[in-house]
């Protein structure tokens, strides 16, 4: 492939859990490696453990600079989310609530984690509207970290070598809707 | 309607694109345009800078 863009794109990988213990730190960081091979591409891990975001809950007051501005910086956005109760953690909600002008066209791509055999699939269509009313732009490719106990020793290294191809796929959509809609937002007007 | 002129971005000094438009409510401390009677929310534009991509938004007029 010749088409590089002028400037990287860049995608961060946010780790949407705040939880003690948290096996999806292991997803993120795999992600987050896979997506480091790529050529033209910045990246880096965001913890929402360690933004500082009251809880009075002020939507867009809160805003973390930080994270404001790593989310106005991004092309593409990773999102991995545990699956609790079915849900997806409140907290990366907090966190997601914070911005909104940033998010606008452009592409996000979520990886599930459960430790039963859904990946977090329960978690990731319940994520959907959410992204959607943010102005993000889903795929239609996610990475479902089922059993995830069995998936990373731990100390993180991956024990099941078919989540690579699958991460790959992920990452090649992702990667396809992130130059697409930087091309749209830069240059294509609404009317 | 009326051609506005382009948002300049701040860091380049370059017209950016506008390139979306999203109906808001008031639900949150932020502060808010005036209410759309058609709508029954604040419209709000959304632009993107060409040169280094950044965003920046402001009351549809």
């Amino acid at each position: 492939m010749t088409d590089v863009p002028q400037r990287p794109l860049f995608i961060p990988v946010i780790l949407g859990t705040t939880r003690q213990g948290r096996m999806s730190a292991h997803a993120a960081e795999l992600i987050r490696n896979e997506l480091g091979k790529r050529l033209a591409i910045d990246t880096e891990l965001i913890d929402i453990a360690k933004l500082s975001l009251p809880t009075q809950d002020a939507g867009q007051a809160i805003k973390d600079p930080r994270f404001a501005a790593a989310m106005n910086k991004a092309d593409a956005l990773v999102l991995v989310v545990p699956e609790y109760n079915h849900g997806y953690p409140g907290l990366l909600k907090h966190v997601l609530d914070s911005c909104l002008k940033e998010y606008i066209h452009k592409a996000v791509g979520i990886a599930g984690v459960s430790a039963g055999s859904f990946g977090g699939a329960r978690a990731i269509e319940n994520l959907l509207p959410v992204l959607r009313e943010l102005g993000l732009i889903t795929i239609f490719w996610d990475v479902n970290f089922s059993n995830v106990q069995k998936t990373f020793s731990p100390q993180g290294k991956l024990l099941n070598e078919t989540f690579i191809p699958q991460i790959e796929k992920f990452l090649n959509e992702l990667i396809w809707m992130a130059k697409t809609l930087r091309h749209g937002r830069e240059r294509i007007p609404i009317d | 309607m009326v051609d506005k002129p382009s948002l300049i971005c701040p860091q380049c000094g370059v017209a950016m694109n506008h390139h979306s438009n999203k109906l808001l409510y008031p639900t949150d401390m932020s502060p808010v345009s005036p209410i759309d009677p058609i709508f029954e929310g604040s419209m709000e534009e959304f632009h993107t800078c060409p040169k280094c991509g950044g965003a920046a938004s402001r009351p549809e007029t």
